[in-house]
């Protein structure tokens, strides 16, 4: 993201100087172009092998042409996992806790960053440590946590559980944020006679709305891709999500790579589509601390 | 640009709303079951669906629905890995299944029956007559101690099919090159020697996964006897590594590797590599299991047909995984009922017809002559009490100690007797921790 931009600035700002940086900018360029093709040949290999028939991957092997478009990988993924509901299930998990977690964030955030709150260098410290834990030590006592009060098995367990984990991020994030916050103009607001709430709602919050953009996204991303969580706490197959139907595609000592490479291809696409729509408020939420 | 956005939100707000909502209907419908006299049957295995056991277990669900108007079967084909990883979990709450396929074994099977969270099933046994239907080395992977070693004690399980190891061969090279099918071990190394003076190396092996262990194990088999076997997977009497069996074994396996049997390349490839070199018609034999049989049916194009390990009397090899019934299942008849179903004839034959390893069949009812051969050899091993289970068994953590150890084998950083050392100690630790002594 980073070198894009400045690819796209450079020629602006630096036009008389476009005989002295001619070299580098051509090196730097096929760096990059070398680095993206790089990073697309697993994803053409997905590709190739996605369309192949069973045999023909056996015989001929991952790398060669497939000899016929072979869709019923894709089919044969689509009906099994009823694909339709795990997209729903991993939608309705990631959204929501995208959303909530960002809500949570900001209000921790606001007391913690602009709030006075003592030892609030330690209450961050110990958000980030809950969040650097492994998945693997928090696993039995969410279980037991979750078989106690009922919600073991329903998608309400999974969406709580990844708005904390998220959210401790974004409190630690957002606090640093708020921590520089211009205290001039938040005691222009008190002076102009705004409660705490008001501060929030009219000066901070649209102050911050790119940052929290970006953290909706990486949010959603996030929990889109989890696996571990999910596999444990959802274990009838109508509350399913996308990586852990995915999985499903792998036996015991058997694997049928071209079912697993078509189910991948389809998983993708929504994670790909979501990236593209809101890859505009990305690059600007990015951005936006650096125009001030 | 405001349009993305506002798009954005809206999708997300309508997914967060409509969470809520599903999320308070999920939690309603929970307590569903508990009515004592059951009416639905929760069912889950892992075979995909156009497997042997998919096609024969679809049937028996039929059967079973046939038998029991108004019960509801709900069935769900789960992922193995989340079986294989969260069964104990599962099944110690009350959203677990009433009866589930699960793994063979003192890790998996044997650890849930010895915490006390599977169903006894000795007297369903004994009065529906499902142990006269399982031969002994069938049953040695049913039956559960206290402590969860397998062998002896409680059912806990029922299997409904078989796998073992045997050799297949691509008849084509064979031909071509003009080497005869071996019958006996002398036969058997004499046609690797006419494959290498061909330049063409006889075994696809796998030294990252577990073809190398078995592979071992398969030569180690061919001195040994029952006694052996129990003594390394049921713990009878300890186990010497620097002597025969296991000395021969290694000795051999090195061996098959300084000849040139065995690829020193392989040392890294797994299972997958090596059925795709059998399947491409580059190697002329793997030794692996029945497991790949279905497989190579479906995809093999050139003439190809399988012999048993060639004088052995044991192979490595067992029952295939079980049918369990959890202690928390709310429908303990219906799923007897069920298990009675898949050890009947009729969906024996059909895992027999499908390429899959019947434990009760009748060879006649077979028809694919492919497939009659895969059950003729089966019964054979099983009738003369020739099962002798898989190498990494014995104790939890084993299959990678001996991935590790055939591996420097194959690559030849360690000598057979260095081999020996590094996999006798974790076995000697890991029975300790067992049997306490």
């Amino acid at each position: 993201m980073a070198v894009t931009l400045v690819t796209d600035r450079a020629p602006r700002r630096k036009v008389g100087d476009r005989h002295h940086r001619g070299a580098s900018r051509w090196i730097v360029l096929a760096l990059v172009t070398l680095a993206a093709l790089a990073m697309l040949v697993p994803f053409v290999f997905m590709l190739l092998n996605a369309f192949k028939s069973p045999g023909d991957y056996s015989s001929s092997g991952p790398l060669s042409w497939p000899s016929e478009f072979y869709t019923k990988g894709l089919t044969t993924y689509w009906t099994e996992v009823d694909f339709p509901l795990k997209f729903w299930n991993s939608l309705l998990i990631s959204g929501s806790v995208a959303v909530l977690a960002v809500a949570v964030s900001l209000f921790n955030a606001y007391a913690l960053g602009i709030g006075k709150v003592k030892g609030r260098l330690w209450i961050v410290g110990l958000f980030l440590l809950a969040n650097m834990m492994p998945q693997e030590a928090l696993i039995y006592p969410l279980y037991y946590a979750a078989k106690q009060i009922g919600l073991y098995n329903t998608q309400l367990s999974v969406i709580i559980i990844f708005t904390v984990v998220q959210s401790a991020f974004g409190t630690y994030l957002l606090a640093s944020v708020l921590g520089t916050f211009p205290r001039s103009v938040l005691e222009a607001a008190a002076l102009d006679g705004a409660g705490k709430w008001t501060v929030l709602r009219r000066v901070v919050f649209p102050n911050v709305r790119p940052t929290l953009a970006v953290l909706l996204i990486f949010f959603f991303i996030w929990t889109w891709n989890e696996f571990l969580i999910p596999l444990v706490m959802l274990i009838d197959n109508s509350t399913q999500t996308i990586p852990v139907a995915l999985a499903s595609l792998q036996g015991d000592r058997l694997m049928d790579a071209p079912t697993t490479n078509a189910g991948a291809l389809i998983s993708l696409v929504p994670a790909v589509l979501f990236f593209i729509i809101f890859q505009r408020t990305l690059s600007r939420g990015i951005t936006a601390g650096a125009e001030k | 640009m405001t349009r993305f956005r506002k798009l954005g939100v809206a999708v997300v707000t309508a997914a967060l709303a409509a969470g809520t909502l599903a999320a308070c209907g999920g939690d309603g419908d929970g307590g569903d079951g508990d009515g004592g006299d059951a009416k639905t049957l929760k069912l889950w295995h892992y075979e995909s669906a156009n497997s042997a056991m998919g096609i024969a277990w679809d049937r028996a669900i039929q059967i079973f629905k046939d038998e029991h108007p108004g019960v509801e079967v709900q069935f769900e084909r789960k992922a193995f890995e989340q079986i294989q990883q969260n069964a104990g979990m599962i099944i110690n709450s009350s959203e677990g299944p009433d009866i589930m396929e699960y793994n063979k074994g003192n890790a998996t099977a044997g650890l849930l029956s010895s915490q006390g969270l599977l169903s006894d099933l000795t007297e369903e046994t004994t009065k529906r007559g499902w142990d006269k239907k399982l031969s002994p080395s069938l049953q040695t992977t049913a039956r559960y101690s206290d402590k969860g070693v397998m062998g002896e004690g409680n059912w806990y399980g029922v299997p409904n099919y078989g796998e073992y190891v045997m050799v297949y061969y691509n008849k084509d090279l064979f031909t071509k090159y003009g080497v005869a099918v071996p019958t006996t071990y002398d036969e058997f190394t004499k046609a690797m020697d006419a494959f290498v003076a061909k330049g063409v190396t006889p075994l696809a092996e796998a030294g990252a996964e577990y073809p190398a262990g078995q592979l071992f194990y398969q030569l180690a088999l061919a001195k040994a006897d029952r006694k052996f076997v129990d003594d390394y997977q049921l713990y009878k009497n300890p186990v010497d590594f620097k002597a025969d069996p296991l000395k021969s074994g290694a000795q051999a396996f090195a061996d098959f590797v300084a000849k040139g049997y065995v690829a020193k390349t392989s040392a890294s490839l797994k299972a997958e590599d090596m059925g795709t070199a059998f399947i491409s018609g580059k190697a002329p034999m793997i030794v692996s299991g029945s497991w790949w049989y279905g497989r190579f049916k479906n995809e093999i194009k050139f003439n190809w047909d399988s012999f048993l390990f060639p004088g052995n009397k044991f192979h490595a090899g067992s029952s295939g995984n079980l049918w369990v019934v959890p202690t928390t299942s709310k429908a303990k008849g219906l799923a007897y009922d069920f298990i009675d179903i898949t050890l009947r004839p009729e969906i024996q034959a059909l895992i027999g017809n499908n390429g899959g390893v019947p434990v009760a069949a009748d060879a006649s009812q077979i028809t694919d002559p492919k497939n009659q051969k895969l059950i003729e050899n089966f019964n054979t091993i099983s009738q003369q009490d020739g099962l002798a289970f898989y190498p990494d068994w014995p104790v939890p953590g084993y299959y990678d100690v001996l991935v590790s150890g055939f591996q420097s084998l194959i690559n030849g950083s360690k000598t057979p007797d260095q081999v020996l050392d590094t996999i006798a100690k974790p076995y000697g630790e890991g029975v300790k921790e067992i049997t306490g002594k």
